[in-house]
């Protein structure tokens, strides 16, 4: 098993390489060091303050090594990241160690309600409708599930901004404050979009594996045996459902740190979805690339995380 | 298998009512009681979260002012600080020497830290001086960085030393201070950030010095002195009135050497994010991704001294004409301030700003393109808004947009004399800008005579540019006399081709340029729109590849000085990167604007900018387009608002009526909650059937 983890480590190591490569080549495909300078500084910033500008964040160095092999940029951009030396944001020169710090409360206190409450909400509809399948409930809640799928996440975001928050006047439109009188209000709408903006999805896998599982043959014995249908769905099929379950899960966690781009810009919550955002808008490469380069980490952790859980979930699973 | 481990339930039991059941439906209705638990936990939750209000329910009426700033501002240096955002902030933290009137227009400066307005002094050999004297016992808003000039220090005197150190910093070439060229003109600036410089590069160990002492030993400015603590003595090279408007900026309010020292260095926390100033406000929390909130600093000169009535301390009493009327001088000789907190939220999109707006939860705000039919109505506010008690305040800003010329260009250019001259008075006579600001702005701007706006010195509002009217048969007559009947060039035997080199590729901008090139093609040229990122258009600008283009400039400070000198010689873009895009230089324009930058505002300096203006009438190195016009919604609980135009912030100057506010707020904001138990009725209406029916047919 250490052989395979290691291995898989192996892989996810030059995956992650593989991205920041990538990320370095398409980011100055499209933006020079002029325009991260620019960026930064303003568009009445004469030109010798840029070239000063460039020189005090070594965007003044070529980009490849056939350029100049002891001192350019993309060696730089490895050697920063590979010894997690995040440097300073190109826009406004704050430490990144200290903006991923602030950021990852706002993050995390929107992501892990929605994961959390997403998550029992999605088993629990769906444990319901399988358990009264081939009923009017059974479709219904296929179809709504699907109806909700369907929609885009933009559409939830806009539809509740003006509906709950404009008409019904529930809940603030957007912001945050961590401020315990007034956080669960912040909270409430981008939590209940990331809810139902993915508990069709959910619904709907979960509902096909217990399904599958109600009509496995354990299921028909335990019910022979005199077991209640409650008990069935919950020790046995939600049992025996949780290995898919877990996989689904588990490859989302990682993610709970990186924040979530769309609900975090849509709705002002400072966290580091909307500061990857942000960096993106802005032009602040050193930004934007330790995002990429977590969400790369994230998802490596997230796959080996996934391989360990199946193997505790299911022993028959063996990593080799 | 797991499921075999199952046991058989036990016998039937009946449940707490005495009622018989079978073991399914037994759990299924404990399994409801537990939904039904979830379900009113879920409501509790719901009702302690249900409101819209953003704010705590105890600053419902604090006099606390709430607006918005849309991005993070990047420093609040204010050696670097060059942008609306961050002057918002740091313009309440820092108080300058000298400040604007609030209400006075043409703009006037006052005294605000200094004790009166300097004259300007002119020395046998050329130079000027200006004599700045501080008030006495003027003292720093309370801060811990204070400790390093002795412990339990809280703040300290404002001395004159303290601004001395602050025109150093602008000097420093690793500050990297955007206005190092305006303060060129105080003699020896250029050359101590040079001597700084070759210090720090000949001796590491030098650089590791604090800041103070490493601008001791590099000599110091030499224009720059002070003979006592309270005076500062500003030497120019040569004559530049403009100077004292940037003694009403940032870039020259006093900074204490603690605060650079213990937040970029001792703690560690940068001074960029730090302001320790002496404003009427101070920063008490500085969370710039989404809040930052400034209270009344209690050390400010107008609260510790209002004996002084110091005139950026109390309410003026005089304006312009028509303030009065509009109750702007009601508060006249009232101390400052008269709210207590500011609090910037940060709102990345408008439209959530613009809601929250006509939820109460913003004071003002700017019009959103998408509301502007609802808002606006034959140039008026609507009545739904009026009803509201919302006001609109209409005001020009200080600034320009022009279509310039490349002057270098063989085409289009000076080279070309007499045939490229009238090639541009056609062009110039053939844009619509009347309809472009209709189409575009919704109305909203004041068509361009000239480069100095509204507001101004040297704004003429009679005059009409008579290269600025819609004439295109005169364009077309133009053409002939330049050599290209029909737009057509004699050399090609095809109509003339112009590149317009526009800094945007969105598609908004793709439409406006669209509009101006049609217009150029009705008179037979053939236009072409190559537009490109900002900074690819700055390296076209860099290389000289370029013909036409758009542009605009806001002014730093209101003199005319600040629009004319984009047309001078030593502005050149092609010859130092400078703001002269157009690369105009004509030795008669620069004789004339010497005479008026040196001028004081009189009948003199009039006639020359009247002369000026005829010059360009006929030269065309600019297409005067518009100058913008802002409009902006105010709440009825808000009183004393007059917009400034400039980036300067007001704060200080406005109040807050706090009961009418919540009373409207708690009117407008109330939930609306039927609809959730309508949903959760439906729901339970529509699933419990199915219930019933499924449990039936198994029995």
């Amino acid at each position: 098993m250490l052989a395979y983890m290691l291995r898989r480590l192996a892989y996810g190591g030059l995956v992650v390489l593989g991205v920041l490569f990538f990320l370095f080549v398409l980011f100055f495909a499209v933006a020079t060091p002029d325009d991260i300078a620019r960026r930064a500084l303003g568009e009445k910033a004469r030109p010798e303050v840029l070239e000063q500008w460039k020189a005090n964040h070594g965007y003044d160095r070529p980009l490849w090594p056939w350029q100049s092999f002891d001192d350019n940029l993309l060696f730089d951009h490895y050697r920063r990241m590979l010894t997690f030396d995040f440097g300073n944001s190109d826009a406004d020169d704050v430490p990144i160690s200290r903006r991923l710090r602030e950021g990852a409360g706002a993050s995390l206190s929107l992501t892990i309600p929605i994961f959390v409450l997403g998550g029992v909400l999605g088993v629990l509809l769906s444990l319901f409708v399988a358990f009264f399948r081939e009923t009017y409930i059974d479709s219904m809640g296929v179809f709504l599930a699907v109806l909700a799928m369907s929609v885009s996440i933009l559409l939830y975001i806009v539809g509740a901004q003006y509906l709950i928050a404009k008409l019904l006047r529930w809940f603030p439109i957007s912001g945050f404050d961590p401020d315990p009188a007034v956080i669960l209000r912040f909270l409430a709408l981008p939590v209940l979009v990331g809810i139902v903006s993915g508990v069709g999805g959910d619904l709907r896998f979960y509902r096909t594996v217990f399904v599958e599982e109600s009509s496995r043959d354990y299921v028909r014995t335990a019910r022979a045996k005199g077991a209640g249908e409650l008990r069935v769905m919950v020790a046995h099929v939600l049992r025996n459902g949780l290995i898919p379950i877990l996989t689904r899960v588990v490859v989302a966690i990682p993610f709970l740190f990186t924040g979530s781009l769309l609900l975090e810009s849509f709705f002002g919550i400072p966290g580091l979805g909307s500061l990857t955002v942000d960096a993106i808008n802005g032009n602040d490469f050193a930004t934007l690339r330790v995002m990429v380069f977590i969400g790369a980490l994230a998802f490596v952790v997230g796959q080996v995380l996934t391989d360990l859980s199946y193997s505790l979930a299911d022993p028959r699973v063996r990593l080799e | 298998m797991q499921g075999d481990r199952s046991r058989p339930d036990r016998p039937d039991r009946p449940d707490r009512a005495g009622r018989p059941g079978r073991p399914g439906e037994r759990r299924l209705r404990a399994a409801g009681k537990g939904g039904l638990f979830g379900l009113a936990a879920a409501l509790a939750v719901w009702g302690l979260a249900c409101s819209n209000n953003p704010y705590p329910d105890a600053d419902e009426t604090r006099a606390v002012y709430y607006t918005s700033i849309s991005e993070a501002p990047r420093t609040l240096d204010p050696a670097k600080a060059y942008n609306v955002t961050a002057h918002a902030i740091t313009g309440n933290v820092y108080d300058k020497l000298l400040e604007y009137h609030y209400l006075k227009r043409p703009y006037e400066l006052i005294p605000s830290l200094a004790k009166e307005l300097p004259v300007a002094e002119e020395l046998p050999d050329g130079r000027v001086r200006y004599r700045f004297v501080l008030r006495e016992g003027l003292v720093f808003a309370e801060d811990p960085c204070f400790e390093l000039g002795g412990e339990g220090r809280k703040t300290r005197e404002i001395l004159a030393s303290d601004v001395a150190f602050q025109l150093s910093r602008v000097a420093d070439p690793a500050t990297n201070s955007p206005v190092v060229d305006p303060f060129s003109n105080i003699q020896g600036f250029r050359e101590f950030g040079k001597r700084l410089s070759e210090a720090r590069e000949a001796d590491a160990a030098f650089a590791e010095k604090p800041l103070r002492e490493q601008y001791e030993a590099a000599g110091g400015i030499e224009g720059v002195a002070t003979p006592d603590d309270l005076t500062l003595e500003v030497t120019l090279a040569a004559a530049y009135p403009q100077i004292l408007y940037w003694f009403a900026m940032g870039f020259t309010t006093p900074v204490p050497w603690e605060a650079v020292e213990y937040y970029d260095g001792v703690s560690n926390e940068r001074f960029d994010d730090h302001p320790v100033g002496s404003g009427p406000f101070r920063i008490s929390r500085y969370d710039k991704q989404s809040r930052i909130v400034l209270e009344r600093n209690p050390r400010w000169y107008g609260a510790e001294h209002p004996e002084w009535r110091a005139p950026g301390a109390v309410y003026p009493s005089e304006g312009e004409p028509g303030d009065a009327e509009k109750g702007l001088l009601d508060a006249a000789g009232r101390p400052l301030p008269f709210i207590d907190r500011i609090e910037f939220r940060r709102e990345k999109e408008s439209i959530p700003l613009f809601n929250k707006f006509l939820q109460g939860y913003y004071d003002s705000s700017g019009i959103i393109k998408e509301s502007f039919d609802k808002v606006i109505r034959d140039d008026r506010l609507s009545p739904e808004m009026a009803a509201m008690g919302v006001r609109l305040d209409k005001s020009i800003s200080p600034g320009v947009y022009y279509l310039g010329f490349n002057m270098e260009d063989p085409v289009l250019g000076a080279e070309g004399g007499d045939r490229s001259r009238k090639l541009r008075q056609a062009i110039s006579l053939a844009v619509d800008a009347q309809g472009w600001i209709d189409l575009f702005l919704n109305g909203r701007g004041v068509l361009a005579q000239t480069p100095v706006p509204p507001g101004l010195f040297g704004y003429d509002p009679d005059y009409q540019n008579p290269a600025r009217v819609l004439d295109r048969d005169r364009a077309r007559e133009l053409l002939v006399d330049a050599g290209y009947p029909g737009g057509i060039d004699p050399e090609t035997d095809r109509p003339l081709r112009i590149t317009f080199d526009t800094p945007s590729t969105s598609s908004a901008q793709l439409l406006r340029d669209q509009f101006i090139a049609d217009g150029l093609r009705e008179i037979g040229l053939d236009v072409q729109i190559a537009a490109t990122t900002y900074n690819q258009f700055q390296k076209k600008v860099k290389d000289g590849s370029y013909q036409l283009f758009f542009w605009g400039w806001s002014a730093d400070y209101p003199d005319p000085e600040n629009f004319y000198f984009l047309l001078t010689c030593d502005m050149r873009q092609s010859q130092g990167g400078g703001p002269n895009t157009a690369n105009f230089c004509d030795p008669e324009f620069e004789a004339l604007f010497e005479r008026m930058r040196v001028r004081g505002n009189d009948e003199e300096r009039m006639e020359v900018i009247r002369e000026m203006r005829a010059l360009l009438e006929r030269e065309r190195p600019w297409v005067e387009l518009l100058h913008p016009e802002s409009y902006a919604l105010l709440h009825g609980w808000l009183d004393h608002v007059k917009t400034f135009g400039m980036s300067f912030p007001m704060h200080k100057y406005r109040a807050i009526d706090t009961e009418a506010r919540a009373l409207a707020r708690d009117e407008w904001n109330r939930p609306v909650t039927w609809p959730a138990y309508a949903l959760a009725a439906v729901g339970v209406a529509i699933v419990l059937p199915g219930i019933f029916t499924f449990f039936r047919e198994r029995q």
